[in-house]
């Protein structure tokens, strides 16, 4: 899962960073809201952390800017403004989520991690494909019922996998989503990993889950779902 | 309870009651003593007719014709008395309705006859007439002249007829006053009321003003005229009160707010050791630290600004080298400038003016920090300080392309920056004003301006010394 900070204070982009990749996230920061703005035109965030009194561009006018072209990206209003006014005109700008200064950090993460399930269409922490499980909040895989030893690499691109089950996802998606703008698109690096995945999910049950399909991407779905995708 | 409208009410009535009680009592004393008088000349009218038939014949008074000279109705009881004696007391005339009792014997003259109440014989209230005059001569009687006896006469009739008609004059007037008293008593209240329902209304409206809705203001026309300066003031005070309290509003969300966000900083980072304990280094404590100077720092200016808002804050007024002192606190900013890229002309003449040097010293601070933080990359700042006659002026200059004219006076706003982010840490947005605040209580004056060069020009004027 792939989040955008936008953040002015130097001190919070470090310790928000830091836990927001700790708990499994692609992070990108930004200190002011042009620069947020930017980023956040040029990628497909999950979820974007965003302050409202930011140099050059107040957030809500960032905000505003986003949802004016269309973009549906999740967005985190992190401020010290704690009036009921201004929770209310944050929403109502478009923010699917307020959060007032000073905060819980487990309550941020939790409400990305809600974000991030509602950027995806699921409502629950616990996601079961067949016998695979994911336990988002645990970070955890097991499939038929024997724990996977998963990088946290390996276990993000499996839960963007789960998340996205029975849609092909491009491998351009999954840079965008798993890995950081330091990849080189030229390299294999995806399909190396999806590679280490596979032989990781093949331990305890060699039913393939992860289907490559040519030219388009991969997709994790259920034996039975993929024989009659194909068919 | 202390009621305008119920003090108006009692006052109103008491007047009222007091000024009706009079009039009623004057009437029926001056109706009752016109009736008297007329009582009186009636009675009067009656003695000379008694008077009259009384004269003299040889030597003694005798009535002259029949036997009752005031006959009364028919068949009605007597109403009228009277009884004539002599100079000698003896018995002239009387009239038989007196039977065997007499009259009371006193007179007085026929210019000033006698008038008294008594007791008829009959037992009925009455009132007398007594007079006393010369007997007249007897059937034109001629020669030499000799002395005249004096007949003294005395009428009394019933006043029963009279004391009816006071009676039914006390009973009307007694109604009337309560009738009136009554309607008083009715009206007055509402009239009140209504007279003052623009009072009751204007305090209506201001009982429904608290701090929630201190933009209402009360009606300036439609009242009545003794109500229209009390709105006008009300309507003062309450506009007052609406920039005072979003003044006070402003500066607590302000200070809220620079606090939420070192706050939120030091609370993430203690989480985040704590959860990600290898993630702790020495920068992590001097990132801990570096917060908490700045919580302090926000503090320490916070209660100096109080101190001085409150007249706690004293100024000493010393000789002080404003040059010297003004290079000495710029040295303190020079490496930092310099890594800004900024260039500084200093222009110090001797100077000496009456301040606090650490006060003077902060101000200078503050004054320096805002030019090397501000001034773009590459600028020039100038720093000048000058003595003339009036005193020693102190400038500092440096571009300023981002301020506009209006911002100028904001500058010396709590919490004010140019830029709304305020988590850069570095900037509290309370040094200008508590700049201001010190060059104030030492009798300076601090000002902001743009030149035509469009550079922000703070100028500190102060006394010279002594």
């Amino acid at each position: 899962m792939r989040i955008l900070i936008v953040e002015d204070s130097a001190r919070l982009q470090r310790t928000l960073s830091l836990a927001l990749r700790k708990s499994g996230y692609v992070v990108d920061l930004a200190g002011d809201g042009e620069e947020g703005q930017w980023l956040a035109e040029s990628h497909d965030y999950d979820v974007i952390v965003l302050d409202i009194m930011l140099p050059k561009r107040d957030g809500l006018a960032v905000l505003d800017a986003l949802r004016r072209q269309g973009r549906t990206t999740h967005v985190l209003l992190l401020t010290a403004r704690d009036t009921l006014a201004d929770r209310v005109q944050g929403l109502r700008a478009g923010a699917d989520d307020y959060l007032v200064k000073p905060f819980a950090l487990d309550e941020l993460l939790a409400r990305v991690d809600a974000l991030c399930r509602r950027a995806y269409g699921a409502k629950q922490s616990r996601l079961v494909v067949s016998d695979l499980e994911i336990d988002t909040l645990a970070r955890r895989a097991i499939r038929a019922g024997q724990p996977l030893d998963l990088t946290a690499r390996e276990y993000n691109l499996l839960e963007y996998l789960a998340r996205r089950r029975g849609q092909i996802v491009a491998r351009s998606e999954i840079e965008e989503h798993i890995y950081d703008d330091q990849v080189d698109p030229m390299s294999n690096v995806v399909d190396s990993a999806i590679c280490t995945l596979r032989k990781k999910l093949a331990v305890a049950n060699d039913t393939p889950l992860i289907h490559t399909r040519r030219g388009f991407g991969y997709v994790l779905e259920a034996p039975a779902a993929a024989a009659v995708s194909v068919s | 309870m202390n009621s305008l409208r119920r003090r108006l009410t009692r006052d109103v009535l008491a007047i009222s009651a007091a000024l009706l009680g009079g009039s009623l009592a004057a009437l029926y004393f001056a109706a009752r003593s016109e009736l008297q008088e007329q009582f009186d000349a009636a009675l009067r009218a009656k003695a000379l007719a008694v008077g009259a038939v009384v004269g003299e014949d040889e030597g003694r008074t005798h009535l002259e014709a029949g036997a009752d000279l005031l006959p009364g109705p028919v068949g009605a009881p007597p109403q009228d008395f009277y009884e004539a004696w002599d100079a000698n007391g003896a018995s002239l005339a009387r009239s038989p309705s007196l039977g065997t009792a007499d009259l009371p014997a006193f007179a007085g003259s026929l210019v000033q006859p006698g008038f008294w109440n008594l007791k008829l014989p009959n037992g009925q209230a009455g009132r007398a007439i007594g007079v006393s005059y010369p007997a007249r001569p007897e059937n034109g009687e001629r020669g030499p002249r000799r002395p005249r006896s004096e007949i003294r006469l005395v009428v009394a009739s019933s006043r029963e007829d009279f004391d009816e008609e006071l009676a039914a004059l006390l009973g009307i007037a007694g109604a009337c006053g309560v009738l009136l008293l009554g309607a008083t008593l009715w009206t007055v209240p509402r009239v009140l009321r209504r007279g003052l329902a623009p009072l009751d209304r204007l305090g209506e409206q201001v009982a429904q003003i608290d701090a929630d809705n201190l933009s209402a203001r009360f009606p300036a026309t439609g009242l009545p005229q003794e109500l229209e300066p009390i709105c006008g003031r009300l309507n003062a005070l309450v506009a007052r009160l609406e920039v005072s309290l979003a003044r006070e509003r402003q500066f607590s969300a302000d200070l809220a707010h620079e606090l939420r966000t070192p706050l939120a900083e030091l609370r993430s980072l203690a989480e985040c050791t704590l959860k990600w304990p290898e993630t702790r280094d020495a920068a992590t404590d001097r990132e801990t630290l570096a917060i908490a100077r700045q919580m302090e720092t926000l503090v320490a200016s916070m209660l100096s600004l109080a101190r001085g808002e409150h007249g706690r804050l004293t100024a000493r007024r010393e000789p002080i080298a404003v040059d010297a002192l003004a290079r000495e606190v710029w040295q303190q900013f020079a490496a930092r400038a310099e890594a800004h890229g900024l260039r500084a002309v200093l222009t110090l003449g001797p100077a000496t003016a009456a301040a606090d040097p650490t006060l003077l010293r902060s101000i200078f601070a503050n004054l320096f920090d805002n030019a090397v933080d501000h001034a773009p990359a590459g600028a020039v700042i100038d720093l000048t300080v000058e003595a003339g006659p009036s005193g020693v002026t102190v400038r500092v200059a440096n571009p300023a392309d981002n301020l506009a004219p209006a911002d100028l006076e904001k500058l010396f706003d709590r919490f004010w920056r140019k830029e709304s982010a305020r988590s850069d840490g570095q900037h509290s947005g309370l040094g200008l004003p508590l700049a201001r605040m010190f060059a104030t209580a030492m009798g300076w004056k601090l000002t902001a301006a743009l030149d035509g060069e469009r550079r922000l020009v703070f100028t500190l004027a102060g006394p010279a010394d002594g």
